[in-house]
């Protein structure tokens, strides 16, 4: 009893004396739970610029302003535009092409083909590294919980060679290996949680461009039939 | 031409340098209050805690001076109860007599515990062992002792001409085994009192006093013990007249429990049923 109540039962103790499979186990939570954090955090500012941008964007355009002047400053300033920004960019590019009395169907459906394919790179922009997150949500606890299972493996191989076992000799061992666990919940949790979060935004906002796509290629149709 | 642009604005993303310190922080945060915040390690207060147990049962048996109103002769027989232990070759009867003398100990605390088997049974015992010798001149300044409380001058007095007598006798290898046996006994009833001290101590530590109740009332306990020190039953025997003080007690007998009993099982019997007396002004 005495052993373990001098026993250093400090984290970085615990970690530093794990076995080395378990040392990686935590190595690679460590490391999955970092980036996780590094993709929690771009997301959310990356997905808080997009709504904020639609806002503005949707703003103007049903304000009533002249399309060719909204092009122009969405072709000016491109790098600093919005997704929705794009779409439409991408969309008045293509109808302003085949001005030249052309088909209105065919025109129409070569700008909905350009606004789409516009809107599939930004869904994919947005969505890129929610996978990451949803990987490592789902995986790590598994991951921490081969680690604990591992170092409990061992601390009980290391007590078959007691002849009087006292919990005092196990304790330390698990106290280890469960760190594992630990360690992969932590990284876990918070993932899973921004996966959710993040997933709802994105579809929030691909119900908003689709419903946008529509909006315009009926303001674009009007347009085409009156020229 | 349109790609590379989509490229180069994904690329440009807002904050991808900040999310990573954001991300470091987050991490530097969560570990740096696990390793700081929590405490990891198990505080050895427990083993301060144990000090204090052993030192407890000790400070009543100094004190015990200051009662005298139990028996007063307490202080002075502890002085001879000493030397007569080691010269063992002596006569049976100075060897009976540390006996004698080293039951009143247990008495002086000012919680009495009478055991079952009391002074006076040891003495008669040994006496049936003596009568062989000479019976008549000793028994009575034994008796003398329990009764009166005389000076330590009158006893060895009455010690030294007993001890020349035996001397001429034969029977010094009964007397060798008397005398261990009587060593042996000493030792029990040491042990024995030192733990009828450390029972009087707990119980008194528990006692919630009732305030200022006149005098110095006075409480006799029936206590019946469990081997392992746990308290069987309780009743009383001699009220104080005040119900309160009785109560108050009581109660603390049974807080007090485990009791502290002498590990050796041989010596349980004295403590499975005895008497607990206690002074109001000494649970103050």
């Amino acid at each position: 009893m005495s052993a373990t109540v001098t026993q250093d039962m400090s984290l970085l103790h615990l970690v530093t004396s794990a076995s080395l499979p378990v040392q990686l186990v935590m190595l690679m939570l460590l490391i999955a739970s970092l980036l996780s954090w590094w993709f929690i955090f771009r997301k959310l500012f990356a997905i808080r610029e997009a709504i904020k941008q639609s806002d503005e964007f949707e703003n103007t355009f049903w304000r009533g302003v002249d399309l060719n002047a909204l092009y122009q400053r969405a072709a000016g300033a491109r790098d600093r535009a919005g997704s929705m920004e794009r779409i439409f960019e991408a969309g008045f590019r293509e109808f302003t092409k085949h001005q030249s009395g052309m088909d209105i169907g065919a025109i129409m459906d070569s700008t909905r083909g350009a606004m789409r394919a516009a809107y599939q790179r930004e869904m994919d922009r947005l969505e890129a590294h929610l996978s990451f997150l949803a990987t490592v949500g789902s995986v790590s606890p598994y991951v921490g919980l081969f680690g604990t299972v591992w170092g409990i493996m061992n601390s009980f191989r290391e007590l078959s060679n007691l002849t009087q076992a006292t919990i005092a000799h196990v304790a330390p061992g698990i106290a280890e290996a469960l760190i594992a666990t630990a360690m992969g919940l932590f990284a876990a949790i918070p993932a899973v949680i921004a996966y959710n979060r993040y997933a709802s935004d994105t579809s929030q906002l691909a119900t908003r461009y689709e419903s946008f796509m529509e909006e315009l290629s009926n303001v674009l149709q009007r347009r085409a039939v009156k020229l | 031409m349109t790609t590379l642009a989509w490229r180069r604005a994904s690329d440009e993303e807002p904050g991808l340098i900040r999310s990573a310190a954001l991300a470091l922080l987050v991490h530097i945060v969560f570990f740096g209050f696990m390793v700081f915040g929590l405490n990891w390690r198990n505080d050895p207060n427990e083993s301060m805690a144990v000090d204090l147990w052993r030192d407890m049962p000790q400070q009543p048996i100094k004190p015990q001076p200051v009662i005298k109103e139990p028996i007063k002769e307490l202080p002075k027989p502890t002085p001879p109860a000493q030397e007569p232990v080691k010269p063992q070759p002596e006569p049976v009867q100075p060897k009976s007599e540390p006996v004698k003398i080293k039951n009143p100990p247990p008495r002086k605390p000012a919680i009495e515990i009478k055991e079952k088997i009391e002074p006076p049974k040891t003495i008669q015992e040994e006496k049936k062992v003596e009568p062989v010798q000479e019976k008549v001149p000793k028994p009575e300044p034994v008796k003398e002792q329990v009764k009166k409380p005389e000076p330590i001058k009158e006893v060895e007095k009455k010690v030294e001409p007993e001890r020349e007598l035996p001397e001429k006798e034969q029977k010094t290898v009964e007397q060798d085994v008397l005398a261990q046996l009587a060593a042996q006994k000493s030792k029990a009833l040491d042990e024995i009192a030192k733990y009828k001290a450390m029972i009087q101590a707990k119980i008194r530590s528990r006692i919630v006093t009732p305030p200022d109740l006149p005098g110095n009332p006075m409480v006799e306990f029936r206590v019946t013990l469990l081997p392992g020190g746990d308290v069987l039953k309780v009743s009383l025997r001699k009220s104080s007249g005040y119900a309160a003080f009785d109560e108050a007690v009581e109660r603390a007998i049974f807080l007090a429990k485990p009791l502290p009993i002498p590990p050796d099982p041989a010596l349980f019997k004295e403590f499975r049923d005895f008497s607990l007396t206690v002074y109001y002004q000494d649970a103050l």
